[in-house]
């Protein structure tokens, strides 16, 4: 066999089964998934009936669509606000500040990271009944009269409750996330700023933010991507999008209109809106987040 | 039971209720051991040979929720011994719904089907084509008691397109209200009769400190089924064609002066702050606890309840059971009944067995055993009097056979208009929406599907 | 060696949020476990942080134990996790280390359309993937979930494993190359096991989303021997919140969390290496 056969084979071998393997479970569901989108189908016959962008159009009218694409990027900034800002103080508390016990803040604080998501839901929801659960519970402890708050229940609690979780399910990854990144930071550029008199501010914001920034634009897209496809999960266990569909996301009104109400078509179209909305957003903020790295520089 | 349809808190993909055993262990026995039964075989032997009984393969699907799967397993069992040549395939558990459905859109059907549970919709599945229509063998058909099936039936089959009847009740049972006879007798509150009688006891409730009517605000559509609903029909002088017409979708059905009259006293309720602030976030287990601990004199629901609920019931509690509250005084008492169904696949490959599964499991002694196992009331007239059936549900069955009381039709909405009126609905109850919200969103989802 | 003077006022500050974050993960488990060892009368008549009352309930952990399948259930999700990493590792790393090392025709298309991919969402595809397994015969087995697991762990793996290739010094290659170790033979002996802390992070953290996936173990598979312990537990949950069985319910998410936070515990170390392998690149 000649150099570049061989060459040739190597490159069949090592890429050909991984690519098979990933048109065959990937982008082929996805591309009849987006196919669908384009035909009036119950999910219950082998009838479809080509519509066109029927089904887009309907998107576009559709008021609950405008809440669940709201409530989405409600979630995205918040888990993105709040998970960076709390994972970021932990990673540094842990790494810089010389606290004690550090390593056992590390591993408590991963906890909720191997829980499954069916489980936070059950413990979440408990905390927030609102008879029975802890938060009324303990808020009552303050007040003259017992503290009745659906927080579930209420549009304007509603999503807030919702958000809780999700941060708190998350701020142990993302935390070993940045522990790595600071770890990885060379000592001497620390030393030299405490020979500058530095403060503690000082060497975060000239030293430690600048260079754990790749890490933290990485962890911020991962939250964006994770929560956009999978932020459904928790709201469907919690509320299943009610009441009167104030805490619908793509991904569960997705699942209500496709496996409830039997519009197949329809639910492939809020698919098609999800992966555009993921693109995106995710686009978008590459160009930003790289942007501010060039100003901080 | 209409309940367990969105019932469990976890995604409601695969709900609710799976007894350890379920499913897979039956049928894996019955799949080893007779793999010589050909199809052709079965078309040479049936009918002719009764005394070997049915041949061929027989699948059956049913949802594992609320009912647990225990009288199945027995009917089966039993259907299984009088066929010992038949072999039986049994595809259930809390999930069966969404996982047949693949194998419902390629048309490898089972042969008999029992529609309840989360993704199940009958309506939905007729319009999909998938049932066959029962309409002549309804007509003829007799138990294996040989008692004619329409008979002794409580609640008929549902007609469609006016007299099509493609499905079979299989559960039978009434929405309504519930509270503690002793708790009341306690306070010296009265079981309501009608709607002034209502509002008046529940102003002492609300005088007493608690809530006067709680419900489950995660699934309105027990709210719906025991109060709204009845409301609609007594505000139509008890008349319940109100609900078949809003079924079929009839232009203005949802925003006449019945409905304007029921939605009126809903918000009554509202205004009054009669309705539990909390119940909006409540699921139907927490909504029903807190009922139990007298935070709340009234919970709309089903008959199951009582069943349901048998370990959380409190010493001296005492189950007292309204149909309706909304007629005006000297009116009837409406029943809301719901049902389950069990229909025979469309594309059916054992459509003799499955005809024959239904004349055996529409029994009366079957009847009574679903009573003792599941608590709850199969549509079947059994006298039900020695038996383990809850006290509750022979209270309810005192109303059904009163003069007194006008049963309305059973009517299951369309997808669609069934989300949209929860929706309404739960929006109303909180004072987010007016009434004539309530219509124009109707109106609109109907004129939606209507198109 | 740090020097750097620590203003006390925020030092105090972060000892507070430190312990009030603790306070927010450590206290549901222990307050899982108070519960698991309730009845029904004090989950609704006392407070919820109220301690339980003597005796303590241990039978809800037999009776959930009896009732439900754990063993089985954690025995498969293990299967499917270890399975669908084994997979796809191979998978990923042989792509990742063409794309990183080699100037192929067409490879930013490739590694842009994997990338892509993790922007996915998997429900788009259900449906018809549902269709596919079942045409492949794969519906309620563990190779199917296994399949669809690989394949979703893919281009996470792709994707951190391209970038942790190209750090990879070019010396080594070389020198195996003059020893006379062909492509192939190069990549499994000299850069794959450099590549070791990679593949660990991949696997580490594919293995956290396979674990806990839901929608897809509750879809494809209906056989209760067969469920994977989100499913399990999810089907547990509703029953039991349908029988209001809290104690019991309490238990059984218990004894699903229990083996895994040993599990992390005792690895804590390797786990902590391995996301930082693949985190700084």
């Amino acid at each position: 066999m000649t150099q570049s056969a061989r060459r040739r084979t190597f490159f069949i071998i090592f890429l050909l089964p991984t690519f098979l393997f990933f048109c065959l479970f990937t982008l082929y569901p996805i591309v009849k998934g987006v196919q669908i989108s384009f035909f009036d189908w119950s999910g219950g016959t082998k009838e479809m009936d080509f519509i066109g962008l029927d089904n887009y159009k309907q998107l576009l009218r559709d008021p609950i669509v405008g809440t669940a694409v709201g409530n989405d990027y409600f979630l995205v900034v918040g888990k993105v606000i709040g998970i960076m800002l709390l994972a970021t103080f932990f990673a540094v508390a842990v790494t810089r500040l010389n606290v004690w016990g550090k390593n056992v803040y590390r591993v408590l604080f991963f906890i909720p990271n191997v829980i499954s998501v069916v489980v936070i839901g059950v413990l979440w929801r408990y905390v927030y009944n609102p008879n029975l659960g802890f938060l009324n519970s303990f808020l009552s402890l303050f007040t003259s009269e017992r503290v009745q708050t659906a927080w579930l229940g209420e549009p304007h609690t509603a999503m807030m409750s919702l958000l809780w979780p999700s941060i708190w399910a998350g701020i142990g990854f993302y935390m070993i996330l940045l522990v790595a990144a600071i770890l990885s930071i060379p000592g001497e550029l620390y030393e030299a700023a405490d020979l500058d008199g530095a403060s503690q501010w000082r060497q975060f914001l000239s030293v430690t933010l600048p260079l754990m920034w790749e890490q933290m634009k990485v962890s911020i897209l991962h939250i964006v991507m994770t929560t956009l496809n999978g932020s459904f999960i928790l709201v469907w266990i919690m509320t299943e999008g009610g009441p009167d569909n104030s805490t619908q996301v793509m991904g569960s009104y997705l699942y209500q209109m496709g496996f409830r109400q039997y519009h197949m078509g329809y639910a492939a179209t809020i698919g098609v809106l999800i992966l555009v909305l993921s693109l995106l957003t995710t686009i978008i903020l590459q160009r930003v987040l790289k942007r501010e790295t060039i100003e901080m520089a | 039971m209409k309940l367990k349809q969105t019932l469990g808190g976890g995604l409601a993909l695969m709900l609710v209720l799976l007894s350890a055993a379920c499913g897979g262990t039956n049928s894996g026995n019955t799949n080893g051991g007779t793999p010589d039964a050909s199809p052709t075989e079965v078309a040479s032997n049936n009918g002719a040979d009764s005394s070997k009984g049915l041949t061929g393969e027989f699948e059956i699907q049913y949802f594992v929720g609320g009912y647990g799967d225990s009288w199945w397993k027995e009917v089966i069992s039993g259907f299984q011994a009088a066929n010992p040549e038949l072999k039986i395939t049994q595809s259930a558990g809390p999930n069966i719904n969404d996982q047949m459905r693949p194998r419902w859109i390629q048309g490898d059907t089972p042969d008999v089907v029992f529609i309840d549970g989360a993704g199940s919709n009958e309506r939905q599945m007729i319009d999909d084509g998938q049932l066959m229509d029962l309409t002549e063998f309804l007509k003829e058909a007799e138990n294996t008691d040989g008692e004619k099936l329409t008979d002794i039936l409580i609640s008929q089959p549902t007609a469609y397109e006016g007299t099509k009847n493609y499905t079979l009740p299989l559960v039978f049972g009434s929405w309504g209200l519930f509270y503690d006879k002793a708790f009341f007798n306690e306070k010296g509150w009265k079981a309501p009769t009608n709607w002034s009688e209502f509002v008046a006891t529940n102003e002492q409730v609300k005088a007493s400190g608690i809530s006067s009517l709680i419900h489950t605000g995660v699934y309105p559509y027990y709210i719906n089924g025991g109060l709204v609903d009845s409301a609609i029909v007594a505000g139509n002088g008890g008349d319940g064609s109100i609900l078949t017409q809003q079924a079929n979708l009839e232009e203005g059905s949802f925003s006449g002066p019945a409905v304007q009259k029921a939605l009126a006293q809903v918000v009554e309720l509202v205004d009054k702050g009669m309705i539990d602030p909390g119940a909006v976030s409540l699921n139907h287990t927490d909504a029903q606890i807190q009922w139990l601990q007298h935070k709340a004199a009234f919970i709309p629901s089903g008959l199951w309840l009582e069943n349901e609920m048998s370990k959380d019931i409190p010493e001296g509690f005492e189950f007292g059971f309204i149909p309706s509250v909304a007629q005006g005084a000297g009116e009837n008492n409406i029943v809301i009944p719901y049902t389950n169904t069990i229909a025979i696949a469309e594309k059916a490959k054992n459509v003799e067995a499955a005809k024959a599964f239904v004349q055996y499991a529409f029994t009366k002694a079957n009847a009574i055993r679903w009573a003792e196992l599941t608590g709850a009331l199969m549509n079947i007239k059994a006298d039900l009097t020695n038996t383990s059936a809850s006290e509750v549900v022979k209270e309810a069955m005192a109303f059904f056979n009163s003069d007194t009381t006008t049963v309305a039709p059973v009517a299951v909405l369309n997808a669609d208009v069934e989300k949209a009126k929860q929706d309404a609905t739960i929006a109303l109850t909180t004072g987010r929406i007016k009434a004539e919200e309530w219509m124009q969103r109707l109106e609109a989802a109907a004129a939606k599907v209507r198109k | 060696m740090m020097l750097t003077k620590q203003n006390p006022a925020a030092r105090l500050v972060t000892y507070i949020l430190l312990l009030l974050w603790t306070i927010a993960v450590v206290y549901p488990m222990v307050w899982t476990l108070f519960g698991a060892l309730k009845d029904n009368p004090q989950f609704m008549q006392k407070q919820p942080w109220a301690l339980p009352e003597f005796p303590l309930l241990w039978q809800n952990f037999t009776y959930v134990w009896e009732r439900y399948g754990f063993q089985s259930y954690f025995a498969n999700s293990i299967l499917v996790t270890v399975g669908s990493i084994l997979l796809s590792s191979i998978l990923a790393a042989t792509t990742a280390y063409v794309l990183a090392r080699f100037a192929i025709k067409g490879g930013q298309v490739l590694y842009y359309l994997y990338l892509s991919a993790m922007m996915i969402p998997m429900i788009l595809g259900l449906i018809p993937l549902f269709f596919l397994l079942n045409d492949m015969g794969l519906i309620n087995s563990i190779p199917g979930l296994i399949l669809v697991y690989t394949a979703s762990a893919l281009p996470f793996g792709i994707f951190v494993l391209v970038s942790f290739f190209k750090t990879l010094p070019k010396e080594l290659e070389e020198a195996a190359y003059i020893d006379g170790a062909g492509y192939a033979r190069t990549f499994w002996s000299v850069m794959l096991p450099l590549a070791r802390s990679g593949l660990i992070s991949v696997g580490i953290m594919n293995g956290l989303t396979i674990w806990n996936e839901y929608i897809m173990g509750s879809v494809f598979v209906n056989k209760p021997e067969l469920y994977t312990l989100p499913v399990g537990l999810a089907v547990m949950q509703n029953e039991m919140q349908y029988r209001t069985e809290w104690g019991p319910l309490f238990a059984g998410l218990l004894l699903s969390i229990v083996p895994v936070l040993i599990i992390y515990i005792i690895f804590q170390r390797q786990i902590a290496e391995g996301v930082t392998a693949g985190a700084v690149k």
